[in-house]
C-alpha cells in the first residue's frame, strides 16, 4: 500500500548546510498492517508521519501510495488523495473547542463531497459505533481526555480512510484510557484498517504487528 | 502611580506598531471632534461679542398667510415700536450701506452701515478710541465710527484719528471713534464704517419710506426683568396700534416675531452642524471601538504578566489601574495629535465655506476647545480601556502562570464583544458613507442645476454712486448708460448691462404687486414679488431667452410709461390662459396703491435667489423707472472674463474717476460661492466618512487578522482534516464578514430611522435612495471583504504541522 524509497527530509542551516531529519528511508507498509514507529525524541518519527499523511511536502525521494507516485503529485492532488485515503489522530486530540461532538465529527465530511443527508447518516453511524450518542451535543471541554480521544478517533475514520495515522494517540491519557484507545485501534486493524502510529510506549507498540525504529533520521 | 505611568510609557514604546495604530486612530477621531467642536463653539457657543447677547432680540416682520418671513422694518414702524414698546430697555436699527471713500489715495468703495445713535450702546460695544454716537448727532451730524481694521489699514493707525475728516460719498465726515473689529456673523464681511443717518435712504423717496418701505434691521435689548416670551407676547399690541395709527403703510398687516441675536446668525446652520456633530461622534465611536479591540487583544495577551503581578500581591484594582493608565496615555497623546489635526481642519473651513457661512477668516482654538479636547481624550481613554482592563484583570492566576508560548484567545464574551464592535463600526460607517454620498449627490445635482441663464464668460462688479453728485434717477441713468456704452465699445466685450442685484449673490428686493384689473387687494395685503431693476441688454448678457413681447429699450426712461417684463412662471401665475402682454400690474406702495406698469415682455425662468428653489414670481423693471444708487455691471466677454476689469476701470476713468469698482468677480464664482455651506458640510462629512471607512476597514482587518492568529491551531487541524485553500478562505471570510453584514443591516435600519432629519439638507434625492444605499452598502462590503481577504490569504498559508506543534 505504501512504499517509500530513498526518502529524505532536511532543513537548511544556513551557509548552504542542511540538517537532515530523515535519511534514506526505505519502507514498505502493506494493506492491513499495523506499524508502530518508535525512537527517541528528535528521531524524526512525527516528521515521517506527516510525510506519510502528505502534510509535509519538503522531502525528496519516492513515495508510492497504492501505486500512485505521490512524489509526482501537486499539492492540490496530494490534498485530494489525503482526504480520500487518510485519517489522523493527534496526541492533543485537536478537537475544535467551539464545536460540539457532533459538529467535530462532521468537519472532515464537510471538506469532502458528501451531501447533507449523507453526512448526517455517517455522523450518526460514528456516534453509534463509538457509543457516544449521548454526548453528541457536548463540547470537548465537557468530556474526559479518553472521551475526547475517542471522538478524535471517530473523527479520523468517519470518512472511511484506508490508512489511519496516529501521533502518540495515548500520550495525554492515563493508562486505562490509553488501553481503551489501543483496543479500539486493534479492532479497527482487525476490520482491515491500515494503521501507522508513533509511540514511545513499548506496551502500545505491542498492539501493532511490527515496529519501525528510527534514530537520528535513519531506520535502524 | 508615577511608576505605573512610566511602565505604561515603556510598554507603549515596546509595542510601536500597536501604539502608533492606536494613537493615529484615536487622533483622527479626536481631531475631527475637536475641529467640529471649534466650529460649533465659534458659531453657536461663543456667542456674539456683545454684552449679554441672549438679551438682544432681532424683531422681524412676518405675514404667514402670504408666506412672507424675516421681513425688515420701515421707518414709521421703527419709530412706532421705539416709542410705544415697554419690554425693551432700548430699541435700535441699522441697515447696510456702501460708501465711496475719497481723499485717501485711490477712491475706494467701503462697506458700512447707517445706524441709530444708540446702536452700539445697545449691543454693548465700546469704542477702543473715542466715543460712540451721541443722541443729538442722529440725523444731524456727519460723523462716523470706523473699525480698528479701517484705522490700521487705511489710516495707518493714525494716533490723531479722532476728529480727522474723511470723505464718504463726497460728504466730509468726522471720525469720532474707533470700534473694535466686529463679528462678520452680525455685520457681514468687511464692514468698516458707520454713520448716524439711519432714516435717509437714497433708494427711496420720503413718501415711499413713510408708506412702509422696509429696509432696516430692528433690534431691542430686553429689560432686565422681561423674558423673551413676555416680550413676544407684547408684540401683538404694538402691531395692532401700528395698524391703527398707520393703516396706509404696506407693512401694517405684518405681525412681529422676536428671534434672539445668537439664533438669528446661526439658525440656518444648525441642521448642517448637528449632522456634522453626529458624524464626528460616529467617527470617534468607530475609532474608540477599534482601539478598544486592540486593547482587548493586547491586555488579553498579557495574562501571564497579570497573573505574576497578582501572585506578587497586586489586587484587581491595581491591574485595572495599570491598564487604564496605558489606555489614557494612548488617548492623551492622540489628543495632542488630534489638536494639531483640528487646527489644520479649522484653518481650511472658512476657505471651503466661502462667504456663505459667517466664519471669521482665521479661527483660533479657544480654551473651551482645549478643555473639550482634554476631556474627550481622558474620557475616551477611560471608556475604551475600562472593559478590556476589567476583563483582562479576571485572569486565573495558576492558568496564567502556566501559559507560555501559546497565545490566549480570550473568553467567548470577548469574542462576542469584538464581533459586536466590528458590527457597530460597520453600521456607523454605513450611515456616514450613505449620508456623505447623499450630500455629495445633492451637491452635484445642485452644481449642475440649470439656472436658466448662462454664467460663463460673465464678469460682474458693484458700482455705487454718491448721492451728492448723482441725486436722482435721471443722473444715475445717464451715468449707467454712458458706462454701458463705453464698456460695450471695448475689445472682447460682447454685451454689457446693469442690474440692481446679481443673481445668486444673496441680495434681492421684493415689491408688493397686484393685477390692476378687477378689484386689487389693498397694498398692505398684497404679496411681495422678487423684483430686479435692469438695463436693456441684461437678458442678452445673461442669455435669458425672451419668450414673448420685447426687451427694454432706452425709450423706457424715467418719464416714459412704466413697463415690466415677467418671468414665464409669473406670467402663468398671474395671467393663466391669457396673453399677459399689454396687461397692467400695480407695483410698490407709491400713492398708497402702487404704480401701474404695463407688461411688455415675458422671459425664461431663472433661479436667481437660490439654486435649490425655482422663483415663484420674478419681475424685471427698467433701471430708470426703479433707480438705485448702487447697481451691478455685468459684462459678457468673448475672452477670459477677468479681462473686463481693466476695461471697466478705464471706462469709469473717462466718466468719473472717483467711482470705484466694488467686489469684482465672475458670475461663475458667485454661483459657486452660493453653495459654500453645502460645500463645507459635504466636504467635512465626506472627509469624516472617508476616515470612518478607513477606520472600519482597519478595524475589520485587525479583528480578522487577530482571529486568524488565534485560530492558527484550529485552522491547522482543519487542514489536517482535509480543509483546502477555499475551505480556509471561506471559513475566515465568513467569520469576518458575519459582523460586517450585521453592521450593514443595522446601518441601513439606522438610515431609514434617521433619514428624515437629512431631508432638509438634500436636493432632489431621497435619504432612502435605494441605488445610493445599495452602492454604499456594496462599496463598504467590498472594502470589508478585501480587509478580510488579506488575513484569510495568510491563513491559507498556515503550515498544519507547525500549527499542530505550536498547539
Amino acid at each position: 500500500m505504501i512504499r517509500l524509497h530513498n526518502l529524505e527530509r532536511s532543513y537548511p542551516l544556513g551557509r548552504g548546510q542542511l540538517f537532515y531529519v530523515l535519511r534514506d528511508i526505505d519502507l514498505d507498509i502493506a494493506e492491513g498492517d499495523f506499524v508502530s514507529i518508535m525512537g527517541p525524541s528528535g528521531a524524526g518519527k512525527s516528521t515521517l508521519l506527516h510525510i506519510l499523511g502528505m502534510h509535509d511536502h519538503g522531502w525528496t525521494g519516492e513515495y508510492f501510495f497504492d501505486e500512485t507516485a505521490v512524489h509526482h503529485l501537486k499539492a492540490k492532488e496530494r490534498a485530494t488523495l489525503r482526504n480520500e485515503q487518510i485519517g489522523f489522530v493527534f496526541q492533543q486530540y485537536h478537537l475544535l473547542d467551539d464545536l460540539t461532538v457532533y459538529e467535530n465529527l462532521d468537519i472532515p465530511l464537510s471538506y469532502r463531497h458528501y451531501s447533507k443527508s449523507e453526512r448526517a447518516a455517517l455522523v450518526a453511524d460514528a456516534l453509534d459505533r463509538f457509543q457516544i450518542v449521548g454526548k453528541k451535543d457536548l463540547y470537548p471541554r465537557q468530556l474526559s481526555g479518553g472521551q475526547q480521544q475517542l471522538v478524535g478517533v471517530a473523527r479520523a475514520i468517519i470518512a472511511g480512510p484506508k490508512l489511519l495515522l496516529a501521533d502518540e494517540p495515548t500520550g495525554n491519557l492515563h493508562s486505562s484510557q490509553g488501553e481503551e484507545i489501543m483496543e479500539l485501534f486493534r479492532r479497527l486493524n482487525e476490520e482491515g484498517m491500515t494503521i501507522v502510529q508513533v509511540t514511545h510506549s513499548e506496551k502500545n507498540a505491542s498492539y501493532g504487528k511490527r515496529i519501525v525504529q528510527l534514530r537520528d533520521g535513519w531506520i535502524v | 502611580m508615577t511608576a505605573d505611568l512610566k511602565y505604561a510609557f515603556r510598554m507603549l514604546v515596546k509595542a510601536p506598531a500597536f501604539a502608533s495604530i492606536a494613537i493615529l486612530t484615536l487622533a483622527l477621531g479626536i481631531g475631527a471632534n475637536t475641529a467640529i467642536f471649534s466650529l460649533i463653539h465659534e458659531l453657536f457657543l461663543r456667542g456674539l461679542p456683545f454684552k449679554d447677547p441672549s438679551r438682544i432680540m432681532h424683531i422681524y416682520g412676518e405675514a404667514k398667510e402670504r408666506d412672507l418671513k424675516q421681513l425688515p422694518f420701515s421707518v414709521p414702524k421703527f419709530w412706532h415700536y421705539r416709542d410705544g414698546q415697554t419690554v425693551f430697555s432700548s430699541v435700535a436699527a441699522d441697515w447696510g450701506n456702501g460708501y465711496i471713500l475719497t481723499g485717501l489715495g485711490e477712491p475706494v468703495q467701503v462697506l458700512g452701515e447707517n445706524v441709530t445713535a444708540n446702536y452700539f450702546d445697545l449691543l454693548g460695544i465700546r469704542p477702543i478710541l473715542g466715543r460712540s454716537f451721541l443722541p443729538q448727532e442722529e440725523m444731524h451730524d456727519d460723523v462716523a465710527l470706523i473699525t480698528e481694521n479701517f484705522w490700521r489699514k487705511r489710516l495707518s493707525s493714525d494716533p490723531g484719528v479722532l476728529g480727522r475728516s474723511i470723505a464718504l460719498n463726497g460728504v466730509v465726515t468726522t471720525i469720532v471713534g474707533v470700534l473694535p473689529n466686529l463679528p462678520i456673523s452680525w455685520f457681514g464681511r468687511d464692514t468698516e464704517v458707520f454713520t448716524v443717518k439711519p432714516f435717509e435712504n437714497s433708494n427711496a423717496t420720503k413718501e415711499r419710506m413713510m408708506l412702509g418701505y422696509s429696509f432696516m434691521r430692528c433690534i431691542g435689548r430686553l429689560k432686565p426683568d422681561v423674558t423673551m416670551e413676555q416680550a413676544q407676547s407684547a408684540m401683538p399690541a404694538l402691531v395692532q396700534s401700528y395698524r391703527t395709527q398707520h393703516p396706509e403703510t404696506a407693512d401694517c398687516t405684518w405681525t412681529s416675531v422676536l428671534v434672539s441675536a445668537s439664533e438669528d446668525v446661526t439658525g440656518d446652520l444648525r441642521p448642517a452642524f448637528v449632522t456634522l456633530l453626529i458624524a464626528v461622534g460616529a467617527v470617534l465611536l468607530i475609532a474608540c471601538s477599534n482601539v478598544a479591540n486592540l486593547l482587548l487583544v493586547r491586555f488579553s495577551g498579557r495574562r501571564r504578566e497579570i497573573a505574576l503581578r497578582m501572585a506578587l500581591g497586586a489586587d484587581r484594582r491595581d491591574v485595572v489601574r495599570l491598564f487604564l493608565l496605558e489606555s489614557t496615555t494612548v488617548s492623551v497623546i492622540a489628543g495632542i495629535i488630534g489638536w494639531c489635526l483640528a487646527l489644520w481642519i479649522v484653518a481650511l473651513a472658512p476657505k471651503m465655506a466661502g462667504d456663505n457661512v459667517p466664519l471669521e477668516n482665521s479661527i483660533s482654538l479657544h480654551w473651551p476647545v482645549l478643555v473639550f479636547t482634554l476631556a474627550l481624550s481622558l474620557l475616551t481613554g477611560l471608556a475604551m480601556g475600562c472593559y478590556p482592563a476589567w476583563q483582562s484583570s479576571r485572569a486565573d492566576l495558576i492558568e496564567g502562570l502556566k501559559e507560555s508560548i501559546r497565545a490566549v484567545s480570550g473568553s467567548r464574551g470577548q469574542h462576542r464583544l469584538r464581533r459586536g464592535l466590528v458590527a457597530a463600526q460597520v453600521a456607523l460607517s454605513m450611515v456616514l458613507l450613505a449620508t456623505a454620498a447623499m450630500l455629495a449627490s445633492s451637491f452635484v445635482r445642485l452644481s449642475n442645476q440649470e439656472t436658466g441663464f448662462r454664467s460663463d464668460h460673465v464678469w460682474a462688479a458693484g458700482i455705487g454712486l454718491p448721492d451728492g453728485r448723482y441725486p436722482d434717477a435721471a443722473s444715475r441713468g445717464r451715468f449707467a448708460q454712458r458706462l454701458v456704452d463705453e464698456v460695450q465699445a471695448s475689445p472682447g466685450v460682447e454685451t454689457t448691462a446693469t442690474v440692481e442685484a446679481l443673481p445668486m449673490s444673496g441680495n434681492y428686493s421684493q415689491t408688493p404687486y397686484a393685477r390692476a384689473d378687477g378689484n386689487p387687494l389693498p397694498v398692505n395685503h398684497r404679496p411681495l414679488g422678487l423684483t430686479r431693476s435692469i438695463s436693456p441688454g441684461y437678458f442678452q448678457t445673461l442669455r435669458i431667452p425672451l419668450l414673448a413681447g420685447r426687451d427694454f429699450t432706452e425709450r423706457d426712461g424715467t418719464d416714459a410709461p412704466l413697463v415690466v417684463i415677467l418671468s414665464n412662471s409669473t406670467a402663468k401665475k398671474l395671467f393663466p390662459g391669457e396673453n399677459p402682454l399689454g396687461k397692467q400690474l400695480l407695483f410698490g406702495v407709491d400713492h398708497g396703491n402702487g404704480l401701474m406698469a404695463e407688461v411688455i415682455g415675458v422671459v425664461g425662468d431663472v433661479r436667481s435667489r437660490e439654486l435649490a428653489k425655482a422663483n415663484d414670481v420674478e419681475f424685471y423693471r427698467p433701471s430708470p423707472q426703479r433707480s438705485f444708487s448702487f447697481f451691478n455691471l455685468v459684462v459678457r466677454t468673448s475672452v477670459n472674463p477677468e479681462t473686463a476689469a481693466p476695461m471697466v476701470r478705464a471706462a469709469l476713468d473717462k466718466i468719473d474717476k472717483e467711482i470705484p469698482i466694488l467686489q469684482p468677480n465672475t458670475l461663475d464664482t458667485i454661483i459657486t460661492q452660493s453653495l459654500g455651506q453645502r460645500r463645507l458640510t459635504m466636504g467635512l462629512l465626506g472627509a469624516f466618512a472617508g476616515i470612518a471607512l478607513l477606520l472600519a476597514v482597519v478595524g475589520i482587518y485587525g479583528a480578522v487578522a487577530y482571529t486568524v492568529e488565534q485560530r492558527t491551531a484550529e485552522i491547522g487541524v482543519r487542514m489536517a482534516l482535509g480543509a483546502q485553500v477555499k475551505d480556509v478562505l471561506r471559513l475566515v471570510v465568513r467569520q469576518g464578514m458575519n459582523p460586517v453584514l450585521i453592521g450593514l443591516g443595522l446601518g441601513l435600519v439606522a438610515i431609514f430611522g434617521t433619514g428624515r432629519f437629512l431631508t432638509a439638507q438634500l436636493y432632489q434625492i431621497s435619504p432612502h435612495n435605494p441605488i445610493l444605499l445599495a452602492l454604499t452598502a456594496a462599496g463598504l462590503a467590498i472594502a470589508a471583504l478585501l480587509a478580510c481577504l488579506v488575513p484569510a490569504r495568510r491563513a491559507t498559508s498556515i503550515d498544519p504541522i507547525q500549527a499542530l506543534r505550536a498547539e
